[in-house]
């Protein structure tokens, strides 16, 4: 009985995705038929916006993937991927690589690479300490990297500023990494989470609990630490900031599937994946030919949706 | 006289605090063992120790066998060990988190019905009472079925029903040959169960011996550095007004 369920919800959750595929691919600055298609218009479904949609699914699973992570590791449920600061320090290495190469389109994605793996390597120093010590470090380097920014964005000269900003808030049109790639760390992701699925449900119980269950605390929490970061950090590198995403996926997959992480977490890696391509379809479409930042919009459905389920929830 | 937890000369250090410094005792096999202490006295941290859940220096023979040497998980095979209640903010049913001590058993309706639990089955561990969520943490103590169960204060939260309930549980499994050392802070309960206890004095000495020996008003005084009297072979605590 309950297998006939399962199998149920995950048909209708590939049905959903299905059709949220095909309603993203036919939306744009005119309604293309994917099944009809030829010429020119067949040209920009399969060249421009399929790998833009598949971008977008793929780093909006990664997102919901390491916010669920992230929020488990700290055992803090408003815990999202850029608590830490990784999303602060790639934005600098972001904008400094910009000042430096002003003219070139793919110095962005490298620069925000190594600043959010600079971002990592700081946050590291402190995850001896236990997770609250952790966390306020993560809290503090965030505010430190904010206004390093601040300072970076006040010296950028002003032709540079419109790139900045939009990569700031979350912009897929500039991602230069392949699409095999992202899916392919969004399918990797998505395993290590089935690995470790049985481990996090324990380490609910609090880390005392889960030592007492035989689980290695301090190993399962810097493989966590490590594989969220670097989960985050590739997809800032694709995409900028997207903000919550990460935040607001994993908390609805629970409440919709209950809090087990073999169901949370490919949940949160498909529903992160639809809300992202739900976004950027409207970013692109909203004010075409002109685009807006996705982060804007995935804030704008983010925040009413997560205020309505601060008041579901039985405190 | 089986030895089951031995300390040879271990010291335990909690941040820069030395709790202990060179115990050496034996808690023996096939006995309700009962630790009673002041507030921070260390009880908590001792049982901890007794279960290889933080770091000391010495060693802590379990069945004659250097508790360090032990695999994790042949560790927890053998002991149990319940203390705080657990987070409950990220939504976990009582089924759910009875199911994370070892795969869903079948015993689980029966367990369940035993603590009183079956009603609360289906809720959110958010959802429960601090009592009812520490008959869940009970009840899981009872699936895992252990040979040893180290307990800090497993009456703590609960009211008078269920305490009586579970000094009875804990009685039939003593019986059965479970080992059981647990901290209690209610002296009758201990007088109840305890056949040896540990007493830890406010100055970090620890006493290990049958209760019939340490269980009296001059000792006990000593341990909790409170007033105690006695009243008709019952151990009461002085509050001023005789209890008729």
């Amino acid at each position: 009985m309950i297998h006939i369920k399962g199998a149920i919800t995950w048909a209708m959750i590939l049905v959903i995705l299905s059709m949220f595929f095909l309603l993203t691919l036919s939306m744009g600055e005119q309604w293309i038929n994917p099944f009809q298609a030829s010429g020119q218009d067949a040209m920009i479904l399969w060249e421009l916006r399929l790998p833009r949609l598949l971008t977008a699914f793929a780093v909006g699973g990664l997102l919901a993937l390491a916010g669920a992570w992230f929020q488990v590791l700290l055992s803090n449920p408003l815990a999202e991927p850029y608590v830490l600061g990784v999303a602060g320090s790639a934005s600098v290495g972001a904008v400094a690589a910009l000042m430096w190469m002003p003219d070139t389109t793919w110095v962005m994605s490298v620069g925000a690479f190594i600043g959010a793996w600079i971002g990592i390597v700081c946050v590291m120093f402190f995850a001896h300490l236990g997770t609250n010590k952790m966390l306020l470090a993560g809290v503090v380097l965030a505010a430190f990297w904010s206004a390093v920014l601040g300072l970076l964005l006040a010296l950028l000269p002003e032709q540079g500023l419109f790139r900045a900003f939009s990569w700031m808030m979350g912009d897929l049109s500039y991602s230069d990494l392949p699409i095999t790639l992202l899916l392919g760390a969004w399918g990797f992701a998505l395993l290590c989470g089935f690995f470790l699925s049985r481990s996090l449900d324990i380490l609910l119980l609090g880390e005392r609990h889960a030592e007492a269950l035989g689980i290695d605390v301090n190993q399962l929490r810097q493989r966590l630490l490590l594989l969220a970061s670097a989960v985050t950090a590739l997809a800032v590198t694709a995409a900028g900031t997207i903000g919550f995403v990460g935040l607001v996926v994993p908390h609805f997959m629970r409440l919709l599937f209950g809090s087990l992480h073999y169901r949370v977490l490919p949940a949160s890696a498909i529903g992160g994946g639809i809300l992202l391509m739900f976004a950027d379809t409207i970013a692109r479409t909203m004010i075409a030919p002109a685009e807006l930042p996705v982060g804007i919009l995935t804030a704008m459905i983010g925040v009413p949706v997560f205020l309505f389920l601060l008041l579901r929830r039985p405190s | 006289m089986i030895p089951l937890i031995k300390f040879n000369n271990v010291s335990i250090q909690r941040g820069k605090n030395t709790l202990f410094s060179n115990l050496n005792f034996t808690v023996t096999s096939g006995h309700i063992t009962v630790i009673l202490g002041a507030n921070g006295a260390g009880k908590s941290s001792l049982l901890l120790a007794m279960a290889g859940l933080i770091p000391v220096l010495g060693d802590i023979d379990l069945m004659g066998k250097p508790l360090q040497l032990y695999h994790p998980y042949d560790r927890t095979q053998l002991i149990a060990w319940q203390g705080e209640l657990p987070p409950t903010e990220f939504g976990l049913t009582v089924e759910q988190r009875l199911c994370l001590v070892n795969d869903c058993p079948k015993r689980i309706n029966h367990v369940a019905s035993d603590m009183d639990i079956t009603i609360l089955l289906s809720r959110a561990l958010a959802q429960l009472s601090s009592g009812e969520l520490q008959r869940v943490e009970l009840a899981a103590l009872i699936l895992r079925d252990a040979p040893i169960w180290l307990l800090d204060e497993p009456t703590s939260h609960l009211d008078l029903k269920h305490q009586i309930h579970f000094v009875h549980t804990l009685k039939k499994h003593s019986t059965k040959g479970r080992d059981i050392i647990l901290i209690l802070h209610d002296l009758q309960q201990a007088k109840v169960l305890a056949d040896f206890l540990i007493l830890i004095d406010t100055q970090g000495d620890v006493h290990y011996g049958k209760c019939e020996d340490l269980f009296n008003r001059q000792t006990l005084t000593q341990t909790f550095d409170a007033s105690l009297v006695d009243q008709e072979s019952a151990l009461m605590p002085d509050y001023g007004v005789t209890i008729s």
